[in-house]
């Protein structure tokens, strides 16, 4: 750290310096953000694949929800791998939050604040740029989302989960049941739905953040590939999920 | 052509600005966008006005003085073109353009279009530079390169350090500036020795100066010097690299 002081004109007026002077750099925040995007990616692409074992029927199903109470038993104890998944998962939540507030306010700040005047976007409004332009509100929907998610399908909190909800014993697993009850109400299913729309823009603009963001340098033509990949995995999981509500509620499922 | 100029006026960084109208009725297809400001500054010095201030010098795109917001769009309507290089042929007969200076916290106003870009000098007197082997120019070959490596060092080096990347960035942020600074001095030999040094120091003076990217790539679309879009990521990229190698300086 031995960088020349910087130049400054003499008897020129302190100057004032749009960026931050905390400790925790920008850099140290955009990498933290790229890994746990990448490990929410990962997580919801396995979760959609789960997910479509309700087409292979409730036992099927069942089975596979008890299996992932049970897994690598006696290895990890009884929901050894979901708690193992649930605290990365909470803390990589905690950690992409937080570090979505800090850059949120220190790239406010440097555009000018409440002062600033807008700027005609040279790329338009395409899918791609409205889903970077909207990262932050789809991000809140997510978290809304996933809130409702685990009281009506983990924890069966009413009023979010349906009246009919089992919780999972050490025995057997009602995730079937539960599933067709929840998604028979049309309001929830449309809360999925809608989600799932959110979450399809976040990763759309997500998976091709996260890859700059890790400091791989992307040619034209790599973009353009990165920006397929990222569109696939975006429509593969949301519409994945998204025929399990509709199959639900059109009496495919019951 | 006849053409109406909505101009940003301000007379210092302590006072507010505003946009005053101007018309300028003998304009022609093949001005460049300073011309215009020339002929139009001639028309308000002939009626005892004060003329409008703005940044140029070179005016054929090499230099990066120049650099207004036309129409909200930094340097102008034409892609990868600086202000100078504008022509009034983008413009149809009786349109209405709108000037301003470009806009970021990091660049106060000056004066009307003039804006204080020194916090881009800032970032590269914090070791955007070579400071080894600075003595008399060697012979051309004594350090072969290859011949990519050259025009990818070359293709990042272009850069004209005009802001206009900033001024587009929705977060005020530089790494399109920062980016390709630090991507062509650590591709050339030249560079290596410092490579390390040089990103802690321009990465740090960088977030002192601007703001976070979250990769929207509007600054690449308005590049005069057509820097690619990945030039962003070799901040993260050399930053990391520094910090994994913390006391080296290369």
């Amino acid at each position: 750290m031995s960088a020349p002081a910087p130049a400054r004109p003499s008897g020129s007026a302190p100057v004032t310096r749009a960026g931050h002077r905390s400790r925790f750099s920008s850099v140290a925040a955009k990498y933290i953000m790229a890994i746990t995007g990448l490990i929410f990616s990962a997580y919801v692409l396995v979760h959609m694949i789960g997910n479509l074992k309700v087409y292979q029927g409730p036992e099927a199903f069942n089975s596979y929800a008890h299996w992932l109470r049970n897994a690598f038993y006696p290895v990890l104890p009884y929901e050894g791998l979901l708690w193992i998944l649930r605290v990365v998962l909470l803390v990589s939540v905690i950690a992409h939050i937080v570090c979505a507030l800090i850059l949120k306010s220190r790239a406010r700040r440097a555009r000018g604040g409440a002062r600033a005047p807008s700027i005609r976007r040279r790329r338009g409004l395409g899918l791609s740029v409205f889903a970077g332009r909207s990262m932050l509100v789809t991000g809140v929907v997510l978290l809304l989302f996933v809130i409702f998610h685990i009281l009506d399908l983990t924890t069966g909190t009413s009023p979010a989960a349906p009246d009919g909800f089992q919780a999972a014993t050490h025995e057997s697993s009602y995730a079937y049941s539960n599933l067709v009850d929840s998604f028979s109400r049309w309001p929830a299913s449309l809360i999925y739905i809608v989600a799932m729309l959110a979450l399809a823009l976040h990763l759309l603009h997500g998976l091709v953040s996260s890859v700059y963001d890790l400091g791989i340098g992307v040619g034209s033509k790599a973009r353009n590939i990165l920006a397929a990949v990222a569109l696939l995995v975006a429509l593969v999981v949301a519409l994945g999920n998204i025929t399990i509500p509709v199959a639900v509620l059109t009496g495919l499922i019951s | 052509m006849k053409l109406t100029i909505d101009v940003w006026r301000q007379a210092s960084d302590e006072t507010d600005g505003r946009f005053v109208s101007y018309t300028v009725d003998d304009a022609a297809a093949e001005m460049s966008l300073p011309e215009l400001l020339d002929r139009l500054n001639s028309q308000l010095v002939e009626e005892g006005e004060d003329p409008i201030a703005f940044d140029t010098d070179c005016r054929e795109g090499i230099c990066g003085t120049c650099g207004i917001t036309v129409d909200g769009i930094p340097h102008g309507p034409e892609p990868h073109t600086p202000m100078c290089r504008q022509h009034l042929r983008s413009f149809s007969d009786g349109a209405h353009i709108r000037m301003e200076p470009f806009r970021s916290s990091a660049f106060p106003v000056v004066r009307d279009l003039v804006v204080d870009r020194s916090a881009m000098d800032r970032v590269v007197a914090s070791g955007g530079f070579v400071s080894v082997d600075a003595g008399t120019a060697p012979d051309a070959d004594t350090r072969q390169i290859p011949f990519d490596m050259a025009e990818r060092a070359l293709d990042f080096s272009a850069c004209i350090g005009c802001g206009a990347c900033i001024a587009a960035c929705p977060n005020g942020s530089s790494h399109l500036f920062t980016g390709s600074l630090l991507t062509h001095l650590a591709t050339l030999p030249q560079g290596k020795p410092e490579r390390g040094r040089r990103a802690r120091g321009v990465v740090e003076s960088a977030e002192e100066e601007f703001g976070p990217c979250s990769v929207y790539g509007e600054c690449a679309e308005v590049c005069p010097a057509g820097i690619p879009l990945s030039a962003i990521s070799a901040v993260n990229r050399e930053a990391a690299r520094a910090a994994v190698r913390r006391n080296r300086d290369d």
